[in-house]
């Protein structure tokens, strides 16, 4: 039992750490941020193409070939021509092998599932080498990188990302890049894991439900911008009140507002209008 | 009509009534002052945080700590310092005597037959001025709800020949896009001062081999390209979320799906027709055109939609 006094402090003290926890966690304007000045093009008249695709050595293809066969060949085919369990890998080039493997998304336990992000089961070094087993059976289909793309955001405008992600990316992974639920069962992911080698990947070869961006629809600068724009504002959001909440919107947002802030205001109405 | 004079005791601080709530008045006033206090000191830590050059968390939480220092103080306060009451105020009846009432009524509806009768010329004028004014009203309804749609609800932009464009402008070449590729497209010459959301079209490259979406649309997909209005049949949202493995777009807004090998019939979601699809052709120089304009009203239906 609660002696008077200390009653007296119990519920303007719950009040306060609920209120406070509302406002710490109020979001502030993810997006706000994305308008804001970008590091600005070089004004150099031929600027160095931001993205190089290095090609990846011969010596990895033996041992590349082992791993295939180890972890790869179930649902793919020995020699990668794919079965009913999993597409023809020949001809996506070492950077699609790179994405998938690198991104923990691949080996896969169940055929069936949609292949979600987690840690990657190989080391980097081993990933590479699958990845130049792939890309040594047959020459790279057009449209699909060559080699490893290796990045250089220095000269990367982070408007002209924003722009370019508003118009190409924001409608699945939407504008936090928190990533949403499309139809089937499928979803698109949160772009808040990415690497900036991953984003290029994921840009260029079109993985799973993801459309294709070749260079013909947006260039070497065009994808260095959105990667930049992807690895700057979208993964480190200037949450100008506290916490983002996610990034998902209204649902985790209305949730706090209705549960702590009408639940705090309701729990003072109480104490007020109480007759002792 | 007389108020009933109601007599008023005198307050005296030994009744009970006159007792504040709190057993121990001392005690309470100290932790209202200490609430109170608390208050002090946020708002004056709020203002300092703002003096030295501000940092909006922590003003937050100072101007918070304030507010809520005197908000409970001053609660606490009424709630256990003041007298506690109850105070009962009798009130005098509302109502008016009968008499009254009646009076009240003759008089008025006497005077007022007399005014009217007396006065029929002023009486026709305040009835023609305001039937008048009742006429003037409903104009509004001819000409102030902003022009007519006219054929803008039909047709859009797009016409036998227009180069389709992207956003900024640049026309697309028939190897820009990949297979499993998107672009969102727009009619020449109608982008950046001219822009119309009517004529947003998304352009696709779902496989590599030729498909037709159907009968009778076997040249609108040159090089397996296709186009449809982006403006979903159901309520006008952009439909741009395309899933390149099922072929399917999906409407952000209502879920609806459209299958765009076959068409863009809906397959799911309350969409009640599918997307108007854009016949294209390629120019002698490669580039993509449309060889027609849509050849129906584009977007959700209208009440003279056929």
């Amino acid at each position: 039992m609660l002696t008077r006094r200390r009653r007296l402090f119990l519920l303007p003290a719950l009040v306060v750490v609920g209120v406070a926890v509302v406002g710490l966690l109020s979001p502030g304007a993810v997006a706000r941020t994305a308008a804001s000045t970008g590091t600005g093009a070089t004004n150099a008249l031929d600027p160095p193409n931001p993205i190089t695709y290095v090609k990846l050595p011969k010596s990895y293809i033996a041992p590349g070939e082992q791993l295939f066969l180890s972890n790869c060949s179930s649902c793919h085919g020995p020699d990668a021509s794919g079965t009913d369990n999993g597409p023809d890998l020949v001809g996506v080039g070492p950077a699609t092998v790179d994405f998938w493997v690198g991104t923990g998304r691949m080996p896969l336990g169940n055929p069936a599932a949609q292949p979600v992000q987690k840690t990657p089961r190989l080391s980097n070094k081993k990933i590479l080498e699958i990845a130049a087993f792939v890309g040594s059976l047959a020459p790279t289909a057009p449209g699909y990188p060559d080699g490893i793309p290796q990045i250089d955001l220095k000269g990367a405008s982070l408007s002209t990302g924003f722009s370019l992600f508003v118009l190409n990316c924001a409608a699945c992974h939407t504008i936090t890049g928190s990533g949403d639920a499309l139809a089937d069962g499928f979803s698109a992911p949160t772009l808040h894991k990415a690497t900036a080698v991953q984003a290029v990947e994921a840009l260029r070869t079109g993985p799973a439900n993801m459309p294709h961006f070749g260079p013909g629809q947006l260039n070497d600068q065009q994808v260095a911008d959105i990667v930049a724009y992807v690895t700057g504002p979208i993964q480190h959001p200037n949450n100008a009140g506290g916490l983002g909440l996610g990034g998902i919107g209204p649902v985790a947002e209305g949730f706090i507002g209705l549960f702590i802030g009408v639940g705090g205001l309701m729990l003072v109405a109480f104490w007020i209008g109480d007759r002792t | 009509m007389t108020a009933t004079p109601v007599a008023y005791p005198v307050a005296r601080f030994d009744d009970p009534h006159m007792l504040p709530l709190a057993k121990n008045p001392r005690r309470t006033e100290r932790v209202v002052g200490i609430l109170l206090l608390i208050g002090v000191a946020g708002f004056a830590s709020y203002g300092g945080v703002y003096w030295v050059g501000g940092q909006p968390q922590l003003e937050g939480i100072f101007l918070g700590v304030g507010l809520f220092g005197f908000g409970f103080g001053l609660s606490a306060w009424g709630k256990y310092l003041l007298p506690q009451g109850p105070f009962v105020e009798d009130r005098h009846p509302f109502a008016s005597s009968e008499e009254d009432i009646e009076a009240m009524t003759s008089a008025v509806v006497d005077r007022g037959t007399m005014v009217v009768r007396r006065r029929g010329f002023l009486g026709g004028l305040l009835a023609a001025g305001s039937g008048i004014m009742g006429i003037v009203l409903v104009f509004p309804l001819l000409r102030s709800l902003g022009p007519t749609p006219g054929k803008t609800l039909e047709t859009t932009n797009w016409k036998a020949g227009s180069h389709l464009v992207d956003a900024q402008g640049n026309r697309i070449h028939r190897a820009d896009l990949e297979v499993g590729g998107i672009a969102t497209v727009f009619p020449e010459g109608y982008t950046a001062d001219n822009f119309s959301a009517y004529d947003q079209t998304i352009l696709i490259r779902p496989v590599k081999y030729p498909f037709v979406t159907k009968p009778g649309r076997e040249d609108w997909t040159p090089d397996e390209y296709v186009a449809y209005s982006k403006v979903c049949t159901h309520a006008g949202c952009p439909v741009d979320l395309y899933q390149e493995q099922l072929y399917q777009l999906l409407c952000p807004c209502h879920q609806s799906l459209f299958d765009v090998l076959k068409g863009a019939q809906p397959v799911f979601g309350p969409a009640p027709r599918p997307l108007p699809q854009l016949p294209l052709k390629i120019d002698e120089a490669g580039y993509l055109v449309a060889s027609a304009g849509y050849d129906q009203p584009i977007g959700p239906g209208f009440w003279e939609r056929s």
